[in-house]
C-alpha cells in the first residue's frame, strides 16, 4: 500500500502532500484521522460490488428494473446506495439493438455509489479521447465486439447526471439466484466497456 | 468541529450533495425530440460544451430536469440554474466520414449552450 | 476554455492501458492526497466547479504529464493561493523541511 520505503527519499508529489496536509492541520482546515476515515471510505464502503447487486436485482425482478430505468437514484438507494457523485442516476439499458458505454472526455465524472471511484484507465487521456471518436474499436481492444447492426451509444457526462450501464443477463446466468448473478456483474459491464 | 467519527462521515457522503435546483417556475425552451444545435463559443473560462460538440446539431432525448450552472458556478458568479438537456449527436455530425453509421454521442448540455438551428 | 483538458476525440494518446486488479489508491500519499482534497474546498469556500477549472488550467504540459492525484494537489494549491489560505512558497518551505528531516533520521 504505502509506496514509501525508508532510506529512500520520497517523490515531490509524496512531500508535497505531506507538506500540505501539515499546513493545512495547522490552520484547522483539515484533520488527519478525518483523512483516514475518507479514504477508508472509499477503499472499503464503496465499489463495484454495489452495482453489481443493483444489476442483479433488476435482472431477476422485473417492477425493480421498471423503477430502476424511469428514476435510477431512488430505485438505487433501495438497496442502500446513494451520494456523492451519484446523486441524480441514469442508467441505461442494453439491448440486442443497443450498447451503452460511459466516459467522462473533460474530467473524470462516475458514479461513486456504485461503482466506487474510477480506474485510472477511465480518467486517461486514451480513453477519453477515443471512446467518442471511434468506439468500436476501443470497445474491441477491451474484447468486446459489437455487430455492425448495434447502435453504440456513448454518454459524455459533461453535466450533473451520472450514468450506469444496465448489461443485459448473459446466457449463464438463466437459473441463477440473485446473489450468483451478482458475481457474473463486473465493473467494466457497468461502464459499457464489457457485455456483463 | 467536533471529531469526526466513520459513522457521521458516511452519513454526509451517502446524503450526497445534489446540483438539483427548483425551477423559477418557467418552462423548458426544448421539448425531447427537438432539434438543436449547440453554440460555438470559445470561452477562456470553464465550460461544459466540450470543443467537439461546439456548432453541431443533435436531437434532445430527455430533459434531465433543472441543475445548477457548472459554467457560471466556476466563475463565483452564481449558480444560475436552468434545464439540462441529454442532446444526441450522431457520430457522422461530429466526426464526419469516420464515424460508423450505427455511432452516437450523447451529453449533457444546459440550456445556454443550446439554441435553434 | 480551449485547454488540454477538453480532449474528447483528439488523435496521438495510444491505446488504453489497464491495470489488473488495481488498488483504488497506489500509495499513501494518494490516500492523503484524496482526503486533503475532500475536505479543503469547502472550509476555503471554493465549489466543486472552480476545483475542476483550476485543474484546467495547470500547463498543459504539466496536465498530460502529471498523476491524477498529483493534478489535483497542484490544482488545490492554485486554489489555496488564490484563496490567500497558503502559498506556493509557505509549501516548498515546509517540502525543504521534511526532505532534510527525512535525510537527518533516513
Amino acid at each position: 500500500m504505502s509506496g514509501h520505503k525508508h532510506n529512500e527519499p520520497e517523490s515531490d508529489i509524496a512531500l508535497r502532500v505531506k507538506a500540505m496536509e501539515q499546513l493545512l492541520t495547522e490552520k484547522g482546515i483539515v484533520e488527519t484521522n478525518a483523512i483516514d476515515l475518507v479514504a477508508d471510505y472509499f477503499e472499503n464502503k464503496v465499489g463495484p460490488r454495489n452495482g453489481a447487486r443493483v444489476v442483479a436485482r433488476a435482472w431477476c425482478d422485473a417492477d425493480y428494473k421498471a423503477r430502476l430505468l424511469a428514476d435510477a437514484s431512488p430505485a438505487i438507494a433501495e438497496l442502500g446506495y446513494s451520494g456523492l457523485q451519484g446523486e441524480d442516476m441514469v442508467v441505461l439499458e442494453n439491448t440486442p439493438q443497443v450498447h451503452n458505454v460511459i466516459v467522462c472526455t473533460l474530467c473524470s465524472c462516475y458514479p461513486w455509489p456504485v461503482l466506487g471511484l474510477p480506474p485510472t484507465w477511465y480518467k486517461s487521456p486514451p480513453y477519453r479521447a477515443r471512446i467518442v471518436r471511434e468506439p468500436r474499436a476501443v470497445l474491441a481492444e477491451f474484447g468486446l465486439e459489437v455487430a455492425d447492426d448495434v447502435e453504440v451509444r456513448v454518454w459524455d457526462s459533461s453535466a450533473e447526471i451520472r450514468y450506469m450501464v444496465l448489461p443485459m443477463a448473459p446466457e449463464e446466468s438463466a437459473g441463477k439466484s440473485e446473489e450468483e448473478l451478482v458475481d457474473l456483474v463486473s465493473r467494466d459491464g457497468m461502464i459499457g466497456v464489457a457485455a456483463h | 468541529m467536533g471529531e469526526l467519527t466513520a459513522e457521521r462521515l458516511a452519513q454526509i457522503i451517502e446524503a450526497g450533495h445534489s446540483h438539483r435546483r427548483e425551477g423559477d417556475g418557467s418552462e423548458p425552451r426544448f421539448d425531447e425530440g427537438q432539434t438543436v444545435r449547440t453554440i460555438n463559443h470559445h470561452p477562456s473560462g470553464h465550460t461544459r460544451l466540450p470543443r467537439y460538440a461546439m456548432g453541431r446539431t443533435g436531437t434532445v432525448v430527455r430533459n434531465q430536469g433543472i441543475f445548477a450552472f457548472a459554467h457560471t458556478n466556476a466563475r463565483g458568479e452564481g449558480e444560475c440554474p436552468q434545464y439540462c438537456y441529454a442532446v444526441r449527436f450522431k457520430g457522422s455530425e461530429l466526426w464526419g466520414n469516420a464515424a460508423h453509421e450505427q455511432d452516437a454521442v450523447i451529453l449533457d448540455l444546459w440550456e445556454s449552450y443550446l439554441e435553434t438551428p | 476554455m480551449d485547454g488540454i483538458h477538453d480532449i474528447g476525440g483528439m488523435h496521438g494518446f495510444g491505446p488504453v492501458e489497464r491495470e489488473e486488479n488495481e488498488p483504488v489508491f497506489h500509495a499513501d500519499w494518494e490516500r492523503r492526497a484524496f482526503g486533503v482534497e475532500f475536505f479543503t474546498g469547502s472550509r476555503i469556500g471554493t465549489n466543486g466547479d472552480q476545483s475542476r477549472h483550476a485543474i484546467e488550467r495547470l500547463p498543459a504540459d504539466v496536465y498530460l504529464t502529471a498523476s491524477y492525484y498529483e493534478k489535483w494537489m497542484l490544482a488545490l494549491q492554485t486554489l489555496l493561493e488564490e484563496t490567500g489560505t497558503l502559498s506556493r512558497a509557505e509549501i516548498e518551505a515546509r517540502m525543504a523541511e521534511l526532505a532534510n528531516e527525512e535525510t537527518d533520521h533516513g
